[in-house]
């Protein structure tokens, strides 16, 4: 029992941040039907400008722990998402009227460019965060040994999620954001600028990637250029595990990835468990074709 | 379609006569590395290491009165790419070819050189099989895993430990070296509790370890890469978990210590050849001086240096038979060139072109991050 709760925290830890990027891939495929392969880069360079303007700004010494950390990520969204703005811009929107398969291309050409980008100015080595950032103690839950970082991590995912909800479902920019996704030609004719709701969409999933890959940063200690690959692949399948197209999906396809991924690892085989979790991708689509919460087309985003 | 036939074989002709033609001014050393993809610090510190030997044998004169030059081409560490930088550095002229780091890798390029006839000195490939298959042209500078996996297995014994768990990442070099210590472990009766496989290149190994300690082992030995390494020592710690871990040659990076930190990392094990450091031959030191100025920094990856050994190994060969001829070259490794003075070690070449005589030293990591050769 002890073992089980212990895996499904791991779980959990590793599924916040599958979700967390998963809301990227989600929101741009409910938009533009495009499924952005340079999300996972993306996220990669939150890792790494995290990194960069940790050591280069001393933020930690100026303003404290918590709030540097603060102030980091809020700097480190607002680039990334500036940075994904940049890229619908260069790489998405020349081929907005081009077959879909043209911007398939583009995105994965992006995802290239920008990995080998980020090897030439960081190098091909590990980069490693500075130790005694934020406190390694571990709290007691249930008997169970749980490091605070955890806790944080999965806290700040939630809450991150739970925005981006309601600002979806909420706000007016929201509503705008939901009627480009339904019918984009209708939602002109409704006076909305679809190319700035796009340039948005295209602005809050990067930001909420760059924030995954800094987090990644702070709590594992180190970041890689390639890592956006597999996490991509992750969050992809988690984001379709959900329905793809729906927020709440990629948050409960993320959670539920992470989950069966410790358990399987934990009651099956380590070797086998990405084969689990996949099959269970596979059954769900079986059963599901549009994933867990995939069926209400008319809200997708 | 016979003119195309014609005409195709007329161009390889030509192409061929052009690559003989050019490689009359200078001598071409191929160099294969992973410059990227995912063990592209690997490849860059092979390049650092032949492009430095490279210009320093131009300085004394070349070979054969010949200006070296070095061909680099990148393989990305992925089979695919590397039989095409394979096929491109056959028609480039070159009389031999240095790498490549994978085991993998090179098994997918070795067929391809041979039937060129152009020597390969592998530098970091030590599954077994590669030069099991009779190649005439092939040699590796880096040792095998079957021997790796007698130290390996002998290490393990030394600690006296009952419970034993082996851990890899599934890849051939990985799995190729898991299966050889449990065999020699197996045959010898020692208790196994754990045998399984992680995904590299992952963030987080929780779920893996959470497994391994309700497995209840007394030592770990994982035969993996260093980045893996680091993090499973990493979060072991966090975890408030004090097994011993033992890991293969693929760990031997001073990167290990930045990942892990270095607390955490103080007391890993792992096998590897001796590193430059802990030669004590002028030439090797007088190596390490001359790498610090050129790049700031010393060679960090044993990888680097053994394809070094392999640029080295090569032009003693042209020298001592004076003949780029692959035949020569081959002649000469095999039969004449015994205790070369390498940076990692006395060198000789058996007939299958592996690298004789005991290589692996047992390292240990000290509180400081330091590696220290044991006795």
């Amino acid at each position: 029992m002890e073992q089980f709760l212990q895996q499904l925290t791991n779980g959990l830890a590793v599924g916040g941040i599958y979700a967390l990027i998963a809301l990227g891939y989600t929101m741009v495929y409910g938009v533009l039907k495009l499924i952005n392969f340079a999300h996972g880069d993306l996220f990669t360079y939150g890792g790494y400008l995290g990194l960069t303007l940790l050591t280069s700004l001393l933020l930690q010494g100026r303003l404290g722990a918590v709030a540097g950390v603060l102030v980091l990520a809020a700097m480190v969204m607002g680039l990334v998402g500036l940075l994904g703005v940049i890229l619908e811009r260069a790489a998405y929107r020349p081929l907005r009227e081009s077959p879909r398969l043209s911007a398939v291309v583009s995105a994965l050409g992006a995802s290239i460019f920008l990995q080998n980008a980020l090897m030439l100015i960081y190098g091909a080595r590990v980069q490693v965060y500075p130790e005694g950032i934020l406190p390694q103690t571990a709290v007691s839950v249930l008997g169970l040994q749980i490091p605070l970082m955890r806790i944080v991590v999965a806290l700040v995912s939630l809450v991150m999620m739970a925005a981006l909800y309601l600002f979806v479902q909420k706000t007016k920019i929201g509503t705008a954001i939901r009627a480009a996704a339904i019918d984009q030609g209708a939602a002109r004719l409704m006076g909305i600028d679809v190319n700035r709701v796009i340039s948005l969409v295209f602005l809050i999933g990067p930001a909420l990637g760059g924030a995954a890959g800094l987090l990644v940063g702070l709590y594992y200690g180190q970041v890689n250029f390639t890592m956006g690959w597999i996490y991509g692949m992750k969050a992809f399948t988690a984001a379709i595990i959900g329905g793809i197209g729906n927020i709440p999906g990629a948050m409960v396809g993320g959670l539920l990835l992470g989950v069966v991924e410790a358990l399987g690892a934990a009651y099956v085989s380590v070797a086998w468990k990405d084969a689990i979790a996949f099959l269970v991708l596979i059954l769900i689509l079986i059963v599901r074709p549009t994933g867990l919460l995939g069926e209400r087309v008319a809200e997708k985003v | 379609m016979k003119n195309a036939v014609r005409l195709a074989l007329a161009l390889v002709l030509g192409l061929t006569a052009v690559g003989t033609a050019r490689a009359a001014d200078t001598i071409k050393i191929g160099l294969m590395a992973p410059i990227t993809g995912s063990w592209a610090s690997e490849g860059q510190e092979m390049k650092r290491n032949v492009e430095l030997l490279a210009a320093e044998q131009n300085a004394r004169g070349g070979l054969l009165g010949k200006q070296v030059e070095v061909v680099v081409e990148d393989d990305g560490g992925d089979p695919r790419t590397a039989s095409l930088a394979a096929q491109r550095l056959t028609t480039k002229g070159v009389v031999a070819v240095l790498g490549t780091y994978g085991s993998a890798v090179t098994e997918a390029s070795q067929g391809i050189f041979d039937e060129a006839r152009i020597i390969q000195v592998a530098n970091g490939s030590t599954a077994v099989r590669l030069t099991e298959k009779g190649l005439k042209y092939l040699f590796r500078t880096c040792p095998r895993d079957d021997e790796q996996g007698r130290v390996g297995a002998a290490t393990i014994e030394r600690m006296k430990a009952k419970r034993i768990a082996l851990l890899h990442d599934n890849s051939a070099y990985s799995k190729g070296l898991a299966d050889e210590i449990h065999s020699l472990l197996k045959a010898k009766g020692a208790n196994i509790v754990f045998f399984d496989a992680l995904t590299p290149k992952e963030q987080d190994y929780s779920a893996i370890l959470t497994k391994l300690k309700a497995a209840g082992p007394d030592v770990v030995f994982f035969t993996g890469y260093y980045p893996e390494a680091g993090l499973l020592l990493k979060q072991k710690k966090q975890m408030g978990w004090a097994v011993p871990f033992i890991g293969g040659d693929a760990i031997n990076n001073p990167d290990l210590v930045k990942i892990a930190g270095k607390e955490a990392a103080a007391g890993f094990m792992f096998l590897s050849p001796p590193v430059p450091k802990d030669l004590d031959t002028p030439s090797a030191k007088a190596y390490v001086v001359s790498y610090q100025k050129k790049y700031g920094e010393a060679p960090a990856s044993i990888y680097g240096v053994l394809a070094g050994d392999g640029f080295r190994v090569v032009a003693a060969a042209i020298e001592g038979s004076k003949s780029s001829a692959p035949d020569k070259i081959r002649e000469y490794l095999v039969g004449r060139l015994k205790d070369f003075p390498g940076f990692t070690g006395r060198i000789s070449f058996n007939g299958k072109g592996d690298r004789v005589g005991e290589l692996y030293r047992v390292y240990k990591v000290d509180k400081d991050g330091g590696f220290v050769l044991q006795p």
